[in-house]
């Protein structure tokens, strides 16, 4: 296997689990979040954020966990088959099958993305991908002020604290991307199995 | 090409996918998102993240890791492992008596978690090797702990009920209040056949000796009366509040795991080993549901956009002419026969998305049929050759427990559970009647 792919895998793996494991203590973020929801209800106003913040870090703890999850083999597979495998027969049928799985979260990505820009406020007759291309030419030209102009009407959520929908969108794509780059580290592992190196 | 053959060919492809053994979330989604790429609908391609927003606008699947780390703290830091001193000592006596506090002990244990690992964990680990040390029949007690932690996921808190609550649209708080009496009454049923059949055949469960009975000085027996109040204390944690409308269900969850957390820091067994586990372990279990969960939602709008529903509830009532209690009987059969070989898991979440809406388009209240639904995952999980708890034992069992021995354990509990499940069938009531009182509806 060339060296590039091998050190590709490892990148991969230890930036995934990097923040696969900073994603695993936001579960203790979670529980603090929900406790002072509870006492503030109790003692003295219900506070506003609390339901909606927990539910930005919940969705940051399963999508940024997601790839970590991974690598810890969390993942269920039906085994009625597979669990009879050898190893080398278990890499290949892997290593095709796993472009389903790709194939999916391009389509999540995809539908992600086109979400995004309507979040942040991309005009009907442009397509996500010229906003995009238009936003971040425009950011890394004209500075954030200009490209802040090239917003249009952001997409709130409709609670009473109103907070914006584009972080819980942006995370969520984000995740989906971290979890391909995890899938195709995963064939490569599959690939160079095959030629007998383990990665 | 009709609606109804573009819904058979997406399940038949999506069991194709399932048998290559490709992680089942990935199965799943793949279907759905080819579904929703090639039929042309408007915006279809962007069904899959649709679902997924909706999942995570969806506040009761906070629960879910707080509930999956409940489990793991028990397991893990064996804070719990006083209670079966404790029903040890108390049931001793009795004919039995050690497999009936076993089922006492599954059931106190079912209500500090939401799945069955933390009671396959603690009875596989402490009780069997002490029951089998007392002479009990090996598989009498192999099929006491599975029946017995099966039970962690029809009492609440439990992670099957708020699967199903997501896919059928119902309150978490009812499912779980009817989940509570259904449950109670298979332990009594599980332990009532232990009676019985102790009683029959006594050279199954011994007594406790004389001589290790006067050991226990009647100040121990008091101090081990302690331990029950752990599991107390973390139920009513959660439940109180709840109940009283002081939290709202996804709070509770954290109290409870807070609590659970803190009982196992008092006691000194939050070591840094049971903390990386019990920590590593919960992100791992909820992120292998929560991509379950979102690729089934995807799969299931596809199914709903087909009204693939309404063809099959056509085809059973119009042309088969059947009535909707044959109906139901046969969805709970093939439920069952599926549940031998499907992954339990996976089973769960492809089934409820064609399975619910059917049995509300036939009239049936969807709390109820959500008890017969976890009663039946629970059967699912312990019938051969693919049972979540027949995994577990196997790889927690003492040695001399062979699979033959856990194969056959099981027979008479699933009898019991098949009774259980006819028994609610027939009288709606034992699971309703709790929710309709707390609820007054």
């Amino acid at each position: 296997m060339p060296r590039a792919i091998l050190s590709y895998i490892r990148a991969i793996d230890a930036m995934n689990r990097f923040i696969g494991r900073i994603a695993m203590y936001m579960i203790f973020v979670l529980v603090g979040v929900l406790l002072w929801s509870s006492i503030s209800k109790a003692v003295f106003v219900p506070s506003l954020w609390t339901l909606e913040t927990a539910q930005f870090v919940m969705v940051s703890y399963y999508v940024l966990g997601g790839p970590y999850s991974i690598q810890l083999g969390s993942n269920v597979r039906m085994d009625l088959f597979y669990g009879s495998w050898s190893l080398r027969t278990k890499a290949w049928v892997d290593a095709m099958t796993v472009f389903f799985l790709i194939f999916y979260l391009v389509i999540l990505l995809y539908g992600g993305i086109n979400s995004l820009a309507y979040s942040l406020g991309a005009p009907f007759d442009m397509t996500s991908g010229e906003f995009f291309r238009g936003l971040i030419g425009t950011f890394f030209t004209e500075g954030p002020a200009a490209a802040k102009e090239q917003l249009g009407f952001m997409e709130r959520s409709s609670t009473a604290w109103r907070p914006y929908v584009w972080p819980v969108k942006t995370i969520l794509c984000f995740g989906v991307f971290l979890m391909l780059l995890q899938c195709s580290a995963e064939f490569f592992r599959d690939l160079s199995r095959l030629r007998g190196v383990e990665a | 090409m009709t609606q109804e053959l573009i819904a058979i060919l997406l399940f038949s492809g999506m069991m194709l996918m399932l048998m290559t053994g490709q992680r089942v979330f990935g199965a799943i989604g793949f279907v759905g998102a080819a579904a929703a790429v090639f039929l042309g609908w408007n915006n279809g391609i962007e069904i899959p993240f649709t679902a997924a927003m909706k999942l995570m606008k969806w506040y009761p699947l906070l629960t879910l890791p707080m509930f999956i780390f409940m489990g793991y703290i028990l397991s893990e830091s064996r804070i719990a492992d006083d209670l079966y001193r404790m029903f040890h000592v108390w049931m001793g006596p009795v004919r039995g008596g050690l497999a009936i506090g076993t089922i006492g002990l599954m059931v106190l244990i079912s209500a500090m978690n939401g799945l069955s690992v933390a009671g396959m964990a603690i009875g596989a680990t402490i009780a069997l090797p002490e029951l089998l040390r007392r002479g009990y029949d090996k598989i009498m007690v192999t099929g006491v702990i599975q029946a017995g932690s099966s039970l962690g996921i029809l009492v609440p808190p439990s992670v099957v009920l708020v699967l199903y609550a997501m896919i059928a649209r119902q309150p978490v708080g009812q499912l779980w209040l009817a989940g509570i009496l259904p449950g109670l009454m298979m332990a009594a049923m599980f332990i009532l056949y232990i009676y019985v059949r102790c009683r029959v055949q006594p050279h199954l469960g011994p007594v406790l000796p004389e001589s290790e009975r006067e050991d226990i000085t009647r100040a121990e027996k008091m101090r081990l009366l302690r331990a029950g109040l752990l599991p107390l204390v973390i139920f009513a944690s959660m439940m109180v509040p709840f109940v009283k409308g002081y939290t709202s269900l996804v709070e509770s969850s954290a109290i409870g795991a807070m609590t659970a957390f803190m009982a196992a820091v008092l006691k000194g067994r939050m070591t840094k080993e049971v903390f990386e586990n019990s920590v590593r372990n919960t992100l791992g279990i909820s992120c292998m549901f929560m991509w379950i969960i979102l690729a089934a939602l995807g799969f299931g709008a596809i199914f709903d956009g087909l009204g693939a529903v309404k063809a099959i509830e056509s085809l059973f009532t119009e042309q088969l002419g059947l009535g909707p209690w044959m109906i139901l009987i046969l969805m709970q059969l093939s439920f069952i026969v599926m549940g031998t070989f499907l992954d339990d898991t996976a089973m769960l979440v492809i089934v409820a998305p064609l399975y619910v809406p059917l049995v509300g388009s036939l009239g049936f209240d969807l709390i109820w049929y959500g008890v017969l639904y976890t009663i039946t995952t629970q059967i699912a999980y312990m019938t051969p050759p693919f049972g979540y708890n027949l995994f577990l034992m196997r790889a927690m069992a003492p040695p001399e427990i062979g699979l033959r021995d856990i194969y056959v354990s099981i027979i008479p509990f699933v009898l019991v559970m098949a009774l259980a499940l006819s028994l609610v069938m027939i009288f709606p009531q034992i699971a309703l009647w709790l929710p309709e009182y707390v609820y007054g509806k």
